[in-house]
């Protein structure tokens, strides 16, 4: 996330928020999606990927898609 | 992408260049249905493909569009496949100098021409789109451009529509692409069809046809092969595939 945000890894917090970041616009996000599915070998949902808007979110959906690491 | 099961959608099918497109589409197995403002076509169409499907619908009215695009998610899901291939072709001077003085470039007509050739492309585009994201669809966006999009004298709206499906194309790619959407352009030069002989005085096409290397119309059967090579190759995307006999070099 730090790296598709440009952010540094000390601001990928639970709290953050798309609304937050300004960098985090829609673009961005279908960026971190592709990200997210390449680096767990999975394939979202669009209701999956219209709710990954928070750290905490992502974090969600993953561990629903069995991912533990 | 092979083309066998694929649903794909057509805008303007039922026209010279969008009926060798369907041709093509259905010998290689897809599920076809076609978007056109003619229904009095339809039949003829039918009889020769009798499973492809047929919507009447004004490609350069949002909300039929919506309504239309609506009416097919709900039969058949997203589409696999979309050729934005309406339009019209439009020639007028920006002034035409006579006798009677100088006439300016009809607006009403700039109007329409951007509306059919370029604002269709969105509507349709952002209506099909949205179904395919949400589907998670890995497929293909294909625009007809022209050969016009460089600018051509005498066709100001044609060639600014067709140079902004050109843009279109590339931004579409780049925004698409990373979901796994392509989004590529067909340029044809001038095609031997009933609208080109229509919109282009004979003088001027014989010109046209001089300035050919191949010293020739293009086949409209040639335009929808390269439509077709267009859709296959997964990795031709965000380009314009110029199909012009060498017109423009």
């Amino acid at each position: 996330m730090a790296t598709v945000l440009q952010l540094p890894a000390t601001r990928i917090a639970d709290d953050l928020a798309m609304k937050d970041v300004d960098a985090w616009d829609s673009l961005k996000h279908m960026e971190l999606i592709v990200s997210v599915e390449n680096t767990y070998g999975i394939e979202l949902s669009f209701d999956e990927i219209v709710a990954m808007q928070t750290v905490r979110e992502i974090k969600r959906v993953l561990r629903h898609r069995g991912v533990t690491s | 992408m092979d083309l066998n099961g694929k649903k794909v959608i057509i805008t303007g099918g039922v026209g010279a260049l969008g009926r060798s497109m369907v041709d093509g589409l259905v010998s290689d197995g897809a599920a076809v249905t076609v978007f056109d403002i003619n229904p009095q076509e339809f039949d003829s169409l039918m009889k020769a493909h009798p499973a492809v499907g047929c919507v009447e619908c004004d490609v350069t009215n949002y909300d039929q569009v919506l309504a239309a695009s609506a009416g097919y998610h709900q039969q058949f899901g997203a589409p696999d496949i979309v050729i934005n291939n309406a339009g019209i072709l439009y020639s007028s001077p920006l002034v035409k100098i006579s006798a009677g003085g100088i006439e300016k470039h009809d607006v009403a007509m700039w109007n329409k021409v951007l509306s059919a050739d370029l604002s269709s492309v969105f509507y349709v585009t952002v209506c099909f789109v949205e179904k395919m994201i949400a589907a998670r669809t890995r497929g293909v966006i294909v625009n007809i451009s022209s050969v016009a999009s460089s600018g051509i004298p005498g066709a100001s709206a044609y060639s600014a529509a067709k140079a902004g499906v050109n843009a279109l194309t590339a931004a579409w790619a780049k925004e698409l692409g990373p979901l796994g959407i392509r989004v590529v352009a067909v340029a044809p030069g001038f095609a031997d069809t009933q609208s080109t002989h229509a919109a282009t005085s004979a003088r001027a096409l014989t010109d046209t046809v001089s300035k050919v290397p191949l010293r020739r119309l293009a086949k409209p059967e040639e335009i929808a092969e390269g439509v077709l090579a267009a859709i296959k190759n997964d990795f031709f995307n965000g380009k314009v595939f110029e199909l012009d006999g060498g017109l423009v070099l």
